[in-house]
């Protein structure tokens, strides 16, 4: 018998919810058997905590007397988007400082206002009739601003690559340092606890769906970008390659500095850890059927990072478990793996997450909206000549 | 007994014959594992040293009265508790295993392993690890 969002809210709201986490799942329908899990367990909990890019705060200062309309501005030496109202500014997470460099960028601003940190503005404009000033220094704090949210627009990524190098060089890379003669894989999605590897086909994430976000209570407000639904998929419907995205919005004033930490990847810049938690409602069999998958049988591949092209080679189709064993097999050598994304506070996600859901604190939101299935990523080509 | 120190030197404990005294008067075997010099402002030194417990203890003494900085090192590198979310990306580069995950998947350090590489220091993308010298 199917259950409604409705119904399963109301389990929650009488405090009678059945939560559980992704991990905890898979012992309960293999105790239980499908048809009586799904009876059984209400809501499952994902999670994930790693290094996401595409990141960013929109953030609104209010007006100075008299008022300016902030052109190039910076946030504690870092440079934020000049290009919208007068006192309105995207901060994106990847944005490095004018005087450290990587290791102080956008995401660390973002995790300093978090923290409730004073930060240093400074920003210049032309001067207008309507907006006479023409330069501001001033110092802010998060509950100073009118309205700071993320917006992220590529998160949570459904099975990300795992690499490796097969040059003589060291590659310093987003996936981390990578050693020469294929001397470590790394590896980030967090396997069978990953929100999106769960509902593998976007059957309840949509546009709406409530998730913990950085510690606040966010929302899902569009596909992601590179948002690639259209990747190839074992018969269970499962990516093989990395295959949906989500772009998540959240109030900043509700996050916490323990899930949104600024990063730094050697030789290559400036990141942004995002704590991200998604309930699954068990709706039917179908759904305790998708959140059941197990790190056996999730596959992503070792993909070489030394090849300097857009499309590099896989070199060997991997399973989770295997990744997760801390050694893979490629080719009769034996290859040490590590993660670059928390597990530990994956799960701590997840079972905060489920106290907030077992508490009554957070409900379940029905998307007002799927996403596209077969949806493909295109490249950009580049053309010669005039615009055409 | 076998144990790690780090020697910091002001520019006036400078010119003292701290290596003859430790072998002559503290019976010590050492071995340099790294020195700096910071333009006659300061020195920097680690030794493995070896000998008896009370000869260590009485060459320690010697040293901090002739005002030298003495500092019992488990490991050159450090692990900030505070900032470490046990990401892992330290492990990959940790050729030896000083630097693994446990089964609950929490970071763990283990000094005695450590090779002194620095390649973690440079991994951490929460800079939560820390050369000492």
């Amino acid at each position: 018998m199917a259950k409604s969002y409705q119904e399963i809210n109301e389990k929650i709201a009488r405090g009678e919810a059945v939560v559980v986490t992704a991990e905890e799942v898979i012992a309960i329908v293999k105790e239980r058997g499908l048809k009586e899990a799904a009876q059984y367990v209400d809501v499952v909990t994902t999670a994930t905590f790693g290094p996401m890019c595409s990141s960013g705060a929109f953030l609104n200062f209010g007006h100075a007397d008299p008022p300016i309309r902030m052109g190039q501005i910076t946030i504690n030496g870092v440079e934020a988007y000049g290009g919208l109202a007068a006192v309105d500014t995207y901060l994106g997470a990847t944005q490095p400082s004018q005087d450290k460099g990587i290791e102080y960028g956008g995401a660390h601003v973002i995790s300093d206002l978090i923290a409730g940190k004073a930060v240093h503005l400074l920003a210049k404009s032309q001067g207008t009739d309507c907006y006479p000033r023409k330069e501001i220094d001033t110092w802010v704090k998060l509950e100073d601003l009118n309205e700071a949210y993320l917006f992220n627009p590529r998160n949570v990524y459904q099975n990300y690559n795992a690499a490796i190098n097969g040059s003589s060089e060291r590659l310093y890379t987003y996936m981390g340092i990578l050693q020469p003669n294929m001397g470590n894989i790394t590896y980030s999605t967090a396997g069978e606890l990953s929100p999106l590897l769960n509902d593998p086909l976007l059957k309840t994430i949509g546009m709406g769906t409530r998730i913990f976000f950085g510690g606040a209570q966010g929302h899902v407000s569009w596909m992601g970008t590179q948002f690639n639904s259209a990747c190839p998929r074992d018969e269970k419907g499962y990516p093989q390659t990395p295959g949906a995205t989500l772009a998540l919005i959240g109030n900043m004033k509700e996050m916490n500095p323990k899930y949104i930490r600024g990063a730094v990847y050697e030789g290559y810049g400036t990141s942004m850890f995002v704590g991200v938690g998604i309930p699954i409602p068990i709706l039917n069999e179908e759904m305790m059927a998708f959140v059941a998958v197990e790190n056996k049988d999730l596959y992503t591949n070792v993909i070489d990072y030394s090849v300097p092209k857009k499309a590099k080679p896989s070199l060997k189709k991997v399973s989770y478990a295997e990744l997760r064993s801390g050694a893979v097999d490629i080719n009769g050598k034996i290859i040490k793996t590590s993660p670059l994304s928390s597990l530990k506070m994956a799960r701590e996600i997840a079972d905060e997450l489920g106290n907030w859901i077992k508490k009554g604190q957070f409900f379940l939101q029905e998307p007002i909206q799927s996403f596209p299935q077969g949806n493909a990523i295109k490249g950009l080509e580049i053309k010669e000549g005039e615009s055409r | 007994m076998t144990k790690k120190i780090l020697l910091s030197f002001p520019q006036k404990a400078a010119g003292q014959p701290m290596a003859m005294e430790l072998i002559k008067t503290y019976h010590l075997d050492f071995s340099i594992l790294k020195a700096f010099i910071d333009d006659n402002i300061k020195g920097t030194l680690l030794l493995e040293i070896k000998g008896s417990e009370a000869d260590i203890e009485a060459g320690i003494v010697y040293l901090r009265e002739h005002q030298i900085g003495v500092r019992d090192i488990e490991s050159v590198v450090e692990v900030d508790q505070a900032k470490c979310v046990s990401c892992g990306a330290c492990t990959a580069v940790c050729a030896v295993d000083a630097l693994e995950m446990t089964a609950d998947w929490s970071l763990v350090h283990h000094d005695d392993k450590c090779l002194e590489c620095m390649l973690c220091v440079k991994a951490c993308p929460m800079r939560a690890i820390h050369a000492i010298i």
